[in-house]
């Protein structure tokens, strides 16, 4: 019935275990779980061959590799699906999944905190004051007549945008990690996912949730699509606007940020044009903006005199541009390299790069055909591919809950909090780079903050706080205090700054030194007002019994559960010394080797060794 | 009339900017380590070299920048041509006492504009070129062999391309009260167990996993250890920038030699109405050098350290449309502390003559000639297998170094 090759030094260590006997179903598929690191002979000479995997091929393992890739992975019931369906169909079915729906993905639940008054948000707290001055109003708000401190109001409502937009993004993030766990297009997350690393921007500049959701939803619309299509719709994208200063590309003195972005990081990469193509790339853009949320021209701005990009001239326009840079033969290659680097491995074979740019650029940069391609090919499953893959922190979490078998992102752990001790949040990106993504994610420390996730939420905080409403800056919290007590603006300030008894270094020096205003109060003011309109975050926990997984695997003794949650939740064979001492440690916790005998207490055991499993090294390949 | 400033300017300080071409005595190489610390400061994103140090005798200054450049009056001026950027009091104040050399126009032939391209070369030593190394982790290989453990530490959440190393595995880590595994008494044991998996079967991945795994085993009580013994006991203002941090292990005793971390997120690409924010994010790394430097005087370390403060490039001479400026080229390096003889050094960059046709600086000091000054000077290691070719130095430490 299913067609695996094993290998003979495996099926002699396994025969060591007890119970073998068993004629159960689900040791039956427990042994085909243990098959998952029994690689077929064939796939040594795999690396570098595009061409597919015959159906003789296909087998259990396979299928997790391919849905570990294609997506974040899943529960064993879920790897069992898209084993049965078969190879040609379960490519089919992760890469071209229109007809699966998804109408039950919920939207965003907003917390409507954005007013008309927030519309063209200034750039700086200096360029909104200087404003007020100027008019006698920003941010929809009025100076007021007399009085001390009269931008005061102006200040704080400038401080609440920038808190309340950064929380609700922080919201926004865990709605798209809700829809990463539980898309049954996981495929659309993972390449959403994918772009928001290409076309990397953050919120610290865009500073508007509205704008990055609105770009999330773009990236989804076109996430398997035609590139062209989303090249285009990620230059007329309001968040990528703001973000790489269309409004300051004007004619007769362009903005070269986002000409020179679009060549070196969305479609060429460096050496393959010079300084003068983005001079007069930028030309060609002049005039693109954004009004609010929609995409608009301003023809009077638009530079509409011959330009010469790449030795083509021509009285180019945007769109323009975006054509001509995708006709040059390092764009198909570049964006080959980038999605082999993601979905197959960061080591670069430069021979299948050619073949898979060849599929890109005669389909005319649909994804699909390439995807499936690749997943379909020889390379993706030999040896030097399968768990070669460093997780993305996102991957990681996202994966996790997976195949615990979760429907939400827990509220505890915080799941942005987690991805950050990691080196990844979402929305921020720390450069238009991107995350550098592969080796990259991994120090010392980041390592060990990948053994603290597991453990956070096998063991919940019953100490957490939520910093999301709880100011983490002290001086906020000193002023906070010294206000409730009664003491004026100006003294509060000043204790805020730890009163006299230091010497303070200069930029604490200036922190009042406004008279129309005071910038520590209205963070402060700011605060409050963000945490009083931001809907919270629900703090739920992971509820997992894991006694009843594991016993329900079939497993009846250390042995058999520690192998039950390493094939369970790892891809790759866990080092074997690392495997006997847990196993070890599980029947010394234990007092006995026998499950049932344990049954009753366990579980916090089961929890321990999970803990010692996800902080290997292995847990982090995928 | 501010043009014969300049010429003045330029004469009495030429003796500073030959680079002095005296023998250097190296410490024997089985010896190569003398107790000197190399701290790096990277100020990503490519910091506005002229409104830092600003050229204010210079009318050329002015015509290229009439609405960013900085008024004559609001610069804190050390001499008769240059003016510290408003923000920088903790700055001008090592300047002052003599402990500041800055090393003007420091760039490189065929700039790249691009943040990842020229940081890349910045990090190699080496522009222009494939090397994988950084320049620090192949001092690192140098001047010890791999035994030697926690040679390189790297403060930053990911590892900067300048201290990969062949033969070391640097420390990085960011926060350093999480530097470390949160576990039961019960776990540790094999939490803590060193993995020695030769096995062939496994991936490269796996075997690069395996170790960081170690050097995290390896480092992890160090380093908490040291951060939960350290006292923060003078400013460093709202943004230490990790120096605290530097100088919690410094005060440790750990026998790392090189420190490396970075103003992050790309914060000085100041494209648009940059004069606030520029001065500001100055303020911010100029208060951190200013704490570190009293910090270590504090603890008694000031002539084992030197600082670098360095950027990817400078930017371009002439102010955009937007009140900013975008990618240029060359720009001021510094190199601080109290073995440093302070002043200018380096050849002023002539903002008239001087320009390329894209209007960025021609470099006037190769950038490597500052690292071999670090590396042949202060380290007193042979710079020339590291950066592949002999630079000029500058005679910027004291007699007593």
């Amino acid at each position: 019935m299913i067609n695996y090759n094993v290998n003979y030094k495996k099926i002699y260590y396994y025969r060591q275990w007890e119970n073998m006997n068993k004629t159960n179903l689900s040791i039956i598929l427990f042994l085909i779980l243990i098959s998952i690191n029994v690689h077929a002979k064939e796939s040594v000479n795999w690396y570098g061959d595009i061409q597919p995997i015959s159906n003789q091929d296909w087998n259990l393992s396979k299928a997790k590799h391919l849905l570990e890739r294609a997506g974040f992975g899943g529960t064993p019931d879920e790897v069992e699906f898209i084993f049965k369906l078969g190879l040609s169909k379960a490519v089919k079915h992760l890469v071209y999944y229109e007809n699966i729906s998804v109408s039950n993905m919920p939207q965003f639940d907003e917390s409507n905190i954005h007013d008309p008054g927030l519309i063209n948000f200034p750039p700086s707290r200096p360029a909104t004051t200087k404003l007020a001055k100027e008019t006698g109003e920003a941010l929809g708000v009025k100076v007021k007549e007399s009085g001390n401190r009269k931008l005061q109001p102006i200040v704080n409502k400038f401080f609440f945008w920038l808190r309340a937009s950064r929380l609700e993004t922080k919201r926004v993030a865990y709605w798209w990690a809700d829809r990463m766990i539980n898309s049954p297009r996981p495929l659309e997350e993972k390449m959403t996912l994918f772009w928001h690393n290409h076309f990397a921007n953050n919120e610290q500049k865009v500073r508007d949730y509205r704008k990055l959701l609105l770009q999330n939803k773009t990236f989804r619309t076109h996430a398997t699509g035609n590139f062209r299509n989303l090249l285009i719709a990620t230059a007329k994208d309001p968040a990528m606007l703001y973000f790489l200063d269309a409004g300051q590309n004007v004619k007769g003195s362009p903005n070269e940020n986002f000409a020179r972005e679009i060549m070196e990081l969305f479609t060429l990469g460096v050496d393959n044009y010079e300084e003068e193509d983005i001079r007069e790339a930028a030309r060609a853009f002049t005039g693109w903006n954004t009004n609010d949320l929609e995409f608009i021209v301003n023809k009077n701005q638009h530079d509409t005199g011959s330009k010469t990009i790449l030795n083509k001239t021509g009285n180019f326009s945007g769109e323009d541009v975006i054509d001509i840079l995708l006709s040059q033969d390092a764009a198909s290659k570049f964006l080959v390299k980038k999605i082999y680097k993601e979905f197959v491995n960061e080591n670069l074979n430069n021979d299948i790069i050619e073949s898979y740019a060849n599929i890109l650029k005669q389909n005319n940069f649909e994804l699909k055909p390439l995807l499936s391609a690749m997943f379909l090919s020889r390379d993706f499953y030999s040896d030097k591919n399968r768990g070669a893959h460093i997780k993305s922190p996102v991957e990681l979490v996202i994966s996790t809950y997976k195949k615990l078998g979760l429907n939400n992102t827990p509220g505890v752990p915080d799941f942005n909090q987690s991805t950050t001790a990691m080196g990844q949040t979402l929305f921020w990106p720390p450069t238009v780079a991107g995350w550098a993504g592969g080796k990259s994610w991994i120090t010392p420390a980041l390592l060990m903050e990948r053994g603290n996730f597991a453990r956070s939420f096998l063991y919940p905080d019953i100490d957490f706080i939520d910093k999301d409403f709880y100011s983490p800056d002290p001086k906020i919290i000193v002023m906070h205090n010294a206000i409730k007590e009664g003491a004026d603006i100006t003294s509060a300030t000043k204790s805020s700054n730890g009163g006299d008894s230091m010497m303070m270094a200069e930029s604490n020096m200036m922190a009042d030194r406004d008279e129309d205003f005071n910038t520590r109060y209205a963070s402060y003011k700011g605060w409050q007002m963000a945490v009083s309109r931001v809907k919270p975050i629900m703090r739920n926990a992971v509820n997992v019994n894991f006694t009843s997984m594991v016993l329900n695997s079939g497993a009846t003794n250390s042995h058999e559960a520690v192998d039950y949650l390493i094939n369970r939740f790892l891809i790759v064979k866990i080092d074997g010394k690392k495997r006997d001492m847990i196993i070890s440690f599980l029947s010394d916790n234990l007092g006995t080797n026998d499950l049932l005998q344990a049954e009753t207490y366990l579980e916090d055991n089961l929890r321990l060794v999970l803990h010692l499993i996800m902080s290997q090294p292995e847990y982090q390949l995928g | 009339m501010k043009d014969i400033k300049r010429r003045t300017f330029l004469k009495t300080t030429s003796a500073a900017t030959i680079g002095a071409l005296s023998p250097i005595n190296y410490v024997s190489s089985k010896e190569s380590i003398n107790g000197k610390i190399l701290v790096v400061l990277e100020l990503s994103g490519g910091n506005d070299g002229l409104n830092t140090i600003v050229p204010y005798g210079d009318d050329n200054y002015y015509n290229h920048r009439p609405n960013i450049g900085i008024k004559e009056d609001k610069l804190l001026k050390i001499d008769d041509y240059f003016g510290f950027n408003p923000g920088i009091v903790g700055l001008e104040s090592l300047y002052k006492e003599g402990n500041m050399a800055i090393i003007h126009g420091c760039g490189y032939d065929n700039p790249s504009f691009s943040h990842f391209t020229s940081m890349a070369y910045m990090h190699t030593a080496a522009p222009n070129s494939g090397e994988e190394y950084g320049w620090l982790g192949r001092l690192a290989d140098q001047m010890a062999p791999s035994s030697y453990k926690n040679f390189i530490i790297n403060v930053d959440k990911t590892q900067s391309l300048a201290v990969k190393s062949k033969n070391h595995v640097p420390i990085v880590f960011d926060n350093p009260e999480r530097y470390q595994r949160e576990s039961f008494y019960a776990q540790k044991n094999i939490l803590n167990t060193i993995i020695n998996n030769n096995d062939a079967e496994i991936n490269s991945s796996q075997k690069f996993l395996n170790e960081i795994a170690n050097s995290a085993n390896e480092s992890s009580n160090l380093i908490s250890e040291a951060w939960s013994n350290y006292t923060r006991r003078v400013d460093y203002g709202i943004a230490p920038v990790d120096l605290d941090k530097i100088a919690a292990l410094i005060e440790s005793d750990i026998p790392t030699k090189l420190y490396y971390t970075a103003f992050r997120d790309n914060a000085f690409d100041t494209h648009v109405h940059q004069n606030n924010l520029h001065t500001r994010l100055l303020t911010y790394a100029s208060d951190a050098i200013r704490g570190f430097m009293s910090d270590l005087e504090r603890m008694g370390r000031s002539n084992d350290v030197v600082l670098l403060v360095m950027t990817e490039f400078g930017r371009r001479v002439p102010e955009n449309t937007s009140l900013g400026t975008d990618h240029g080229s060359a720009g001021p390096m510094f190199v601080i502390g109290s073995s440093v003889k302070g002043g200018h050094y380096g050849k002023i960059p002539d903002l008239l003559n001087g320009l390329d046709e894209g209007d960025n600086l021609k470099y006037t000091s190769d950038f490597r000639s500052v690292y071999a000054t670090l590396i042949d000077r202060w380290l007193q290691v042979d710079s020339k297998n590291i950066l592949r070719k002999n630079f000029q130095t500058f005679d910027i430490f004291d007699r007593t170094v």
